[in-house]
């Protein structure tokens, strides 16, 4: 079953021609069906248009005002309208945010694919043992952000944490990382990879598992050795499962925001100050609502050209429904 | 009557709408009840010494009054960020609220708290004997507008000083430093120490650094609260900001810069830092019954620099958000928790002496009790809250401040970790504060 | 004597063989020993909130005391365990009530808006969510919907209703079309063929779904963090109050840690298979 689908999802992203539609003259019947299907489709369009499109208006038009609570006429001033956004352009916080942002996804997605991938190859093996391990690695995954954190907090606080102290015992001691600036956003990637590589690495496995036996045989047959079995007859059958777990780890990438409130509050010095969490500080410290709003759209923006190019990037065609 | 509301009413939106409506402001009296019977109040401060406390005290005033109290106390930051958003909403969720210090300018000039003036002078509900003016001036003056409404009463004079829990260890090194450059030379002496950090502050360096900062000459702003032209970036704020940096780097322990004023104060009762420049209202409990040091530990006022000595002097008090609804419970509240008789009670029982009640300050046994292996805390009290009259404290109830503050912590962040030299810290955070008060619409 | 020469394994194919089994144990074995470092994090936070707090870095259980615990359940954090409860669970059950009928139709029905609703649902499920949390603030404000529990259930349903969608019609194209029209054409309706037909043989994707959507939303902590403050908080917002209220007291923090996972690491272990599969259909997370 589980071939079935995440077969599905790549079929989703492939042009691949779905069966002629039966061909039946639009009657009336027809057209009870579509009625029906839209009833159907209709309560959550509504929905979502209530809780997605209509706030994502109000964002915008937000983002056309200098809204802050503390001064209430903010709240109409469309005097100015792109101010924000130009200020968002040539704020030196705003731009350095979005560098960390790209360091962070950078890292934590290609580290989140090797170690998937890896662990992936490895674990290749028709096994009911491995089948039944599952279930453990999918816990950090399914665990809450937060206590992830807490984790991890805990991990790295040497005051407190056993990693520290042992290696400290074993004479390599090492020095708190969230408190330097070089290497804070390491350890949060390496906290996210840890909390994500169950996903990244099941999904791959799922994928390795799909790919057809004959073009493995005869690979075994010619004499292939295991780099090029991988590089040549695999990896061209995974490519799509590839990008498209790349696609979903990246955007999530982009939310980051309990690792960093717990381990870094951004610091030391903004050194791990994603966009998502710049722009939680000037609104929710400082409530600078209209500024962040503008930040949040320009966000909204960013991740949805990015995803509309890995989609075209991954694919032959774009996407079929 | 209000009940308490339980969570399985909120389910389903018409009872969930229903269930939060806002309850009235004024508990009905019934004939022979008690004054606040069935009304709820909501209370939240900070978790310093003093709120933490009271808590011990809320069972009596809800008692007398037949009051229920939910009282939260989270962390600084957290009760910050989060009060100034509820505030900004003009929410009615909390009856009374701790006025912190860096945003008292903040909120009263966008008129989120209730000016109190109304609720002291009026003799049904403030006894002439409660003492409106027994509050040390210099503290509860920040509490006042332009126009001089008083919007919070102070339940702290926090004086920030120098201690150690270890002082037989500081007289090998010199004894206890009264200029900032004996300071160094105490650390430099006392090098490297076996299971023990020599230097350590918390991390709001918005408070922490601007002793050192005045000390050397140098200020945050050019001539509050006229003159908000930020000046983090002169040649005096760079070499303070060098200075303060650098001891923390070389003197402080590993992950310096995650000390929250709760691990300070841990750490400083284990004995596991020489010395500090701390809050007092923290320093005092490194003579507390469950401290290590209590024996061994020693007190000074904050070291004079080059420019002379500038004590740093915080307040917090208590005030009415602007859209309570229970205003008359709430200051019944807050008048019982600041009254003569509580404050006395709880210097008692609890040694806290942080007050702002002259009445208690000026009290004999005040003196005794703050007199700590023969250290005179409670002249160093006196001293520092006179010295802090001089007006070089205005900085902080600036509207912009909150902003301001971070960005000396972002600068002081980049300083200790080197990511930045002390230069391109402070013109960073120069560069930005401008920026952060122009957006808050303040001209410069 | 011929036939017992022929059917014994020469000596190359048995090394091979050994070798492969070689292999195959050192996989085994490796995996097994991954799980475990994998789990180690966690298994160290769970054992951190059983020791005092005066003794919380050593590594044997000297006083194993379940204090921490008590003391936890005083105080707003069972308020705040019925507060998750009840916001994931009345927020998945309105989101499958209003998407699996219309993933049903996604699925079934070619109309001209298909693909664009389907972006649409997607761009929902990539959207950041500070991008949501700015609107609903400000609204939530005038609706009085601010720290309610009701307004935690209909943000909440901004990521579970594109993910029941999403998913449950990746399920639905997994089923045969064939025996739904063998209903049609006995002139059965649409939605009575989706009630008897589809529906059943879809139930392992709606387990997958309903459990997903329940561990997102019991996993929330932004949305719960901006809007909520004391009436709705959710259990993990519950932890970060409480972290910095007691001032790192670590062994109560563990404790928890360790109460705010449990729901889920139990779900998890129900209803992994089901689990598995809905994490693989639309290659969902979260």
């Amino acid at each position: 079953m589980a071939f079935n689908f995440s077969l599905s999802l790549t079929r989703h992203l492939r042009a691949a021609p779905r069966s002629a539609a039966k061909s039946r003259a639009a009657t009336g019947w027809d057209r009870h069906r579509q009625r029906l299907f839209a009833l159907g489709l209709a309560p959550a369009l509504v929905v979502l248009a209530a809780t997605t499109l209509a706030p994502a208006v109000y964002l915008v038009v937000t983002s056309l005002t200098p809204l802050t609570p503390v001064n209430p006429a903010t709240a109409f001033d469309f005097s100015s309208p792109w101010q924000n956004y130009f200020s968002a352009l040539t704020d030196a916080r705003f731009l350095h945010s979005l560098w960390v942002q790209v360091q962070l996804s950078l890292v934590t997605v290609t580290m989140q694919l090797a170690v998937g991938l890896g662990l992936a190859l490895l674990l290749d093996l028709p096994s009911r043992l491995i089948g039944a391990l599952r279930t453990g690695f999918l816990l950090p995954m399914v665990l809450p952000p937060i206590v992830v954190a807490i984790v991890w907090k805990v991990l790295l606080t040497p005051d407190v944490s056993p990693l520290h102290h042992s290696l400290a015992a074993i004479g390599m001691p090492v020095h708190s990382l969230i408190t330097n600036g070089g290497t804070a956003l390491w350890a949060i990637a390496f906290a996210d990879t840890w909390e994500w590589f169950p996903f990244t690495m099941l999904m791959l496995l799922a994928a390795l598992q799909m790919v057809p036996r004959e073009p493995i045989e005869a690979a075994t047959i010619d004499g292939a050795g295991s780099l090029q079995m991988f590089w040549y007859v695999r990896l061209p059958y995974i490519r799509q499962a590839l990008v498209v777990t790349a696609m979903f780890r990246l955007i999530d990438s982009i939310k980051a925001f309990p690792l960093i409130y717990i381990l870094t509050d951004g610091g030391p010095a903004r050194a791990t100050e994603v966009t998502n969490y710049f722009a939680f500080i000037q609104t929710f410290n400082f409530s600078y609502w209209g500024y962040g709003s503008a930040i949040a759209t320009l966000m909204v923006a960013g991740v949805l050209l990015l995803s509309l190019a890995i989609n075209r990037l991954g694919t032959d065609g774009g996407v079929d429904h | 009557m209000l009940k308490r509301i339980g969570r399985r009413e909120l389910i389903g939106g018409g009872a969930a709408a229903a269930s939060l409506l806002v309850l009235p402001g004024k508990a009905p009296a019934q004939g022979g009840g008690k004054p606040l019977a069935g009304v709820e109040l909501n209370v939240s401060c900070w978790s310093g010494a003093y709120p933490k406390y009271l808590t011990d005290y809320i069972p009596e005033f809800e008692k007398a009054t037949g009051a229920k109290v939910i009282y939260e106390t989270p962390s600084f930051p957290i009760y910050n960020q989060r009060m100034d958003v509820e505030l900004s909403t003009g929410s009615s969720t909390y009856d009374v609220i701790n006025v912190t210090f860096i945003y008292i300018g903040r909120w009263i000039s966008a008129g989120w708290v209730t000016p109190l003036d109304d609720f002291i002078k009026d003799p049904k509900k403030t006894p002439a004997d409660w003492g409106a003016d027994d509050f040390l001036e210099g503290v509860a003056s920040q509490f006042h507008d332009k126009q001089g409404r008083l919007y919070g009463i102070p339940w702290i004079a926090d004086i920030y000083m120098a201690g150690t829990p270890r002082n037989d260890l500081v007289q090998k090194f010199g004894g206890l430093p009264d200029t900032l450059e004996k300071l160094e030379a105490m650390l430099k002496a006392a090098g490297k120490l076996p299971d023990m950090a020599s230097f350590l502050t918390e991390n709001h360096y918005g408070w922490t650094f601007i002793g050192y900062l005045q000390s050397f000459g140098g200020n945050v702003f050019r001539n509050p609260p006229e003159d908000l032209m930020p000046v983090l970036d002169t040649p005096e704020a760079i070499a303070a900001a060098d200075y303060y940096g650098n001891l923390l780097r070389t003197y402080g322990p590993d992950g310096v810069l995650s000390y929250v004023y709760d691990q300070v104060t841990q750490t400083l009762k284990q004995g596991k830092a020489l010395y500090t420049t701390d809050n007092e209202m923290f320093l005092v409990q490194l003579a507390a019954k469950d401290s290590k040091v209590a024996d061994t530990c020693g007190f000074s006022v904050f070291p004079s620099g080059a420019k002379g000595w500038f004590p740093q002097l915080a307040t917090h008090g208590w005030g009415i958000p602007a859209g309570s609804t229970k205003k008359d419970a709430a200051w019944e509240f807050i008048k019982w928790a600041m009254s003569k008789e509580l404050t006395q009670r709880m210097f008692e029982e609890k040694n806290y002496s942080s007050v702002a009640r002259r009445s208690v300050i000026e009290s004999p046994d005040f003196k005794k009790a703050l007199t700590i292996n023969n250290f005179d805390i409670g002249k160093m009290y006196v001293d520092t809250i006179q010295r802090a009259g001089a007006g070089y404290m205005k900085y902080r109830t600036v509207p912009v401040y909150p902003q301001v503050d971070r960005e000396i912590d972002a600068a002081i962040q980049a300083i200790v970790s080197q990511q930045k030299s002390a230069k391109e810290a402070m013109q960073t955070a120069q560069a930005n504060a401008i920026d952060q008060i122009k957006r808050s619409g303040v001209k410069l | 004597m011929a036939a017992l020469t022929i059917n014994m394994p020469t000596p190359a194919r048995r090394r091979t063989h050994h070798r492969r089994a070689l292999r195959r144990l050192a996989v085994q074995v490796f995996a097994i020993v991954l799980l475990i470092v994998t789990l180690a994090p966690l298994l160290w936070m769970v054992q951190m909130s059983f020791h005092p707090s005066t003794d919380v870095l050593s590594l044997t259980l000297v006083h194993p005391t379940l204090e921490n615990y008590a003391a936890l359940w005083t105080g707003r954090f069972p308020a705040s365990f019925g507060n998750s409860l009840v916001a994931s669970s009345v927020s998945t059950a309105l989101a499958l009530l209003t998407g699996v009928p219309a993933a049903y139709s996604l699925s079934r029905w070619r109309f001209r808006a298909r693909r664009k609703v389907a972006l649409w649902i997607l761009a929902t499920r990539m959207a950041p969510p500070i991008a949501f949390t700015i609107p609903f603030f400000l609204a939530y404000r005038y609706l009085h919907l601010f720290d309610t529990v009701t307004g935690l259930i209909i943000i909440y349903l901004t990521f579970n209703v594109p993910l029941v969608v999403w998913t449950m019609r990746a399920f639905f194209d997994g089923v045969p079309h064939a025996l739904e029209e063998a209903a049609w054409t006995d002139g059965c309706d649409i939605w009575q063929a989706f009630w008897r037909i589809t529906l059943p043989l879809s139930v392992p994707g709606l387990a997958a779904t309903t459990i997903l959507c329940f561990i997102l939303s019991w996993n929330d902590f932004f949305f719960a963090l901006i809007l909520t403050r004391t009436k709705a908080m959710t259990a993990p917002v519950a932890i970060v109050n409480f972290m910095q209220y007691e001032g790192w007291e670590w062994g109560k923090i563990a404790a928890a840690g360790t109460l705010v996972m449990l729901p889920v690491v139990a779900f998890t272990f129900l209803v992994r298979a089901y689990l598995i599969q809905g994490l693989m259909a639309g290659g969902v997370k979260e």
